[in-house]
């Protein structure tokens, strides 16, 4: 237990340094961390699937992705958008109506309930396969439609328009 | 199931179409597809809807009738689209892929039966929209509004997984029966539910454009070219509402007391929002977008009051609301084409030049505002009569006032076809493709025969 509340403390500690580090570059670094907490959150989990994809996934390529978009960007002060004080009240009022629906929500958390217990073996690639070769067999197939179409959508938005009207 | 894959694989075929540069074939083939997907949903009609594959979708009329407006209001804007879509770019065959694809992800939201194919189907609608309103590479407004839908679309999805995960925190299923099994089993519901749907509600009120989350709307609209946004505001938009419906009426309907004061209130935002927006616009396509916004209200009256005949309301408004975009949208692209602009002056003395092309646009419009004897009044009378079943008069006030308000801005363009004069003499008039003609007629005389005996759509549900 006590692995855990390292790691999550750690886990929020840098997800509050996202988001206020004023260096992007940074801020992506600190993202990085925060993943990798959360993979060993997967892994504390019995979660080995997870923790393996969210490790190569967002923590590979998903970071180095955002490392070229900042590059591409170039952002500085001038490129910076305008943010008035209405929008910055705005979100916080937002933000703390959604704090209050979640903390309503998880009020009751018991950690011994058995539905949040649920399976702890599920998390093995060996029963996430018979799972998703058996019941979710449908949705399973069905994302190679999703996959075709965001690769129909990405070629199409890349490939260079030859024709002029 | 059949027409679920018979379209995946005609998206597949159209591809290769296009690689062999067979253009001329891609608009038929198309359209025989449709209607093999057509018949296979007919076949199902009279088989007993069981939930299939591991209870993952189910066929059942409320998914079947729908179903085939969609593909209906497809086969119609597609009809449209053959001399469209080559003036916006060369890759014809690509973007009947992802119109078809994004039809799949529509017919599978309408047969949904776990969460999972939920968040799939909406997915795949989603992702070749994102594509589609972005097709004019070069045009800043449909980059941006490309951009804005895809960024707030992510964003929705992103609520509508939470609400999902939460609901499925408390009840260990992603499954409608087991949901509801849930519902009406256990003494008092985990406060996590309570949350799960909160949040749902606010992933499906940002897909079906319900405001306080319109905010994408009228840009996302506005940017894309006319056939997507009539494809958009159409099909897409109808699809949401029946997992929406499907949704309320099978789970939380012994839970209205939580949920029906917040959807209440959103409904009376995006009634006002809607039609005070739309009044004050000087396009017509921007027009469209903000009555969108309004009609989604107005829809929304049925989950409000949820009762065995919200489906048939939907179905009727659905229809009306569909036949009438479609002819609109078509309408504006005939006169943009000639005008260029899309305000409400480019209709000036439309009705001189093309007295047909007038007369459809006004039943359309008619249709819209909800004037008796056509579809729109229909439909407006069964919302406001599921209102009434359940006591809302308030809501049923506030909905009167509204759709008063939305017969001005309809009318405006009557007005201005019938009794202003053009801005400047045209050379000659509109040349109107047979395409047009065909479609535009179908969709006006059904509008005014369901106005007329809406019996004959009643009766599927």
């Amino acid at each position: 237990m006590s692995v855990f509340y390292l790691v999550a403390f750690l886990a929020i500690f840098f997800a509050l340094m996202t988001i206020f580090t004023k260096n992007p570059v940074h801020s992506v670094l600190y993202l990085v961390i925060t993943f990798f907490t959360l993979s060993i959150h997967y892994i504390l989990l019995n979660a080995q699937f997870l923790a393996v994809v969210n490790f190569i996934v967002y923590m590979g390529a998903i970071m180095v992705l955002f490392l070229f978009v900042l590059m591409l960007l170039n952002l500085n002060a001038e490129t910076e958008p305008m943010k008035s004080n209405l929008v910055k009240i705005m979100g916080a009022i937002a933000g703390m109506c959604l704090i209050a629906t979640l903390l309503g929500a998880f009020r009751v958390i018991e950690p011994s309930n058995l539905i949040v217990q649920g399976d702890a073996e599920v998390g093995l690639v060996k029963n996430l396969g018979k799972v998703l070769f058996k019941e979710f067999l449908l949705p399973f197939e069905i994302s190679s439609i999703l996959l075709l179409t965001a690769m129909v959508g990405a070629v199409l938005l890349a490939k260079k328009e030859i024709r002029k009207a | 199931m059949g027409a679920i894959i018979t379209l995946s694989i005609l998206g597949i075929i159209l591809l290769y179409l296009g690689l062999y540069n067979a253009k001329k074939a891609l608009l038929p083939v198309t359209l025989v597809g449709l209607v093999v997907a057509i018949g296979f949903y007919l076949a199902l009609w009279n088989e007993a809807a069981n939930p299939i594959f591991s209870g993952m979708v189910v066929f059942d009329h409320l998914a079947i009738t729908f179903s085939i407006l969609c593909l209906v209001i497809t086969g119609l804007i597609l009809l449209l689209s053959k001399e469209y879509f080559r003036s916006i770019s060369e890759n014809i065959a690509e973007y009947y892929t992802l119109i078809l694809f994004s039809l799949v992800g529509a017919l599978l939201v309408n047969c949904y039966h776990n969460f999972a194919m939920l968040f799939i189907g909406i997915e795949i609608m989603s992702v070749a929209l994102y594509i589609l309103v972005g097709i004019r590479k070069t045009d800043i407004a449909s980059n941006e509004a490309s951009l804005k839908y895809f960024l707030m679309g992510a964003f929705s999805t992103g609520f509508l997984l939470f609400g999902i995960t939460l609901m499925y925190g408390a009840s260990g299923t992603f499954d409608l029966a087991g949901l509801r099994n849930y519902v009406n089993g256990v003494t008092t519901v985990s406060p996590l539910f309570y949350g799960g749907i909160l949040l749902m509600l606010c992933g499906l009120c940002f897909k079906i454009g319900a405001a306080p989350f319109h905010f994408w709307t009228p840009d996302v609209y506005d940017g894309a070219p006319i056939l997507i946004t009539s494809f958009m505001s159409t099909v897409v938009k109808i699809a949401c509402f029946v997992g929406f419906l499907r949704l309320f009426s099978t789970v939380l309907v012994p839970l209205d007391t939580f949920w029906t004061p917040v959807l209440l209130t959103i409904v009376i935002i995006t009634l006002f929002t809607g039609n005070i927006t739309a009044l004050m616009q000087s396009s017509f396509k921007r027009m469209m977008a903000y009555s969108s916004i309004s009609h989604a209200g107005y829809m929304l009256f049925a989950i409000v009051a949820v009762t065995i005949n919200s489906g048939s309301s939907i179905l009727v408004y659905a229809t009306a609301y569909g036949l009438a975009s479609v002819i609109a949208f078509g309408a504006l692209i005939l006169v943009k084409r000639r005008t260029g602009s899309d305000h409400f002056e480019s209709f000036n003395g439309l009705a001189k030049h093309d007295p047909w092309l007038a007369i459809v646009l006004t039943v359309a419009m008619l249709s819209l505002a909800g004037i008796p004897l056509t579809a729109g009044f229909i439909g407006k009378f069964m919302m406001f009569n599921q209102a009434m079943s359940a006591i809302n008069v308030t809501l049923l006030v506030f909905a009167a006032i509204n759709a008063a308000v939305g017969v001005y801005y309809y009318l405006h363009v009557v007005v201005n076809m019938y009794f202003k004069d053009p801005a400047e003499e045209f050379g000659k008039g509109l040349d109107i493709s047979v395409n047009y003609r065909v479609v535009l007629t179908i969709a006006a005389l059904l509008t005014i025969v369901l106005g007329i005996y809406p019996d004959f759509i009643l009766s599927f549900l």
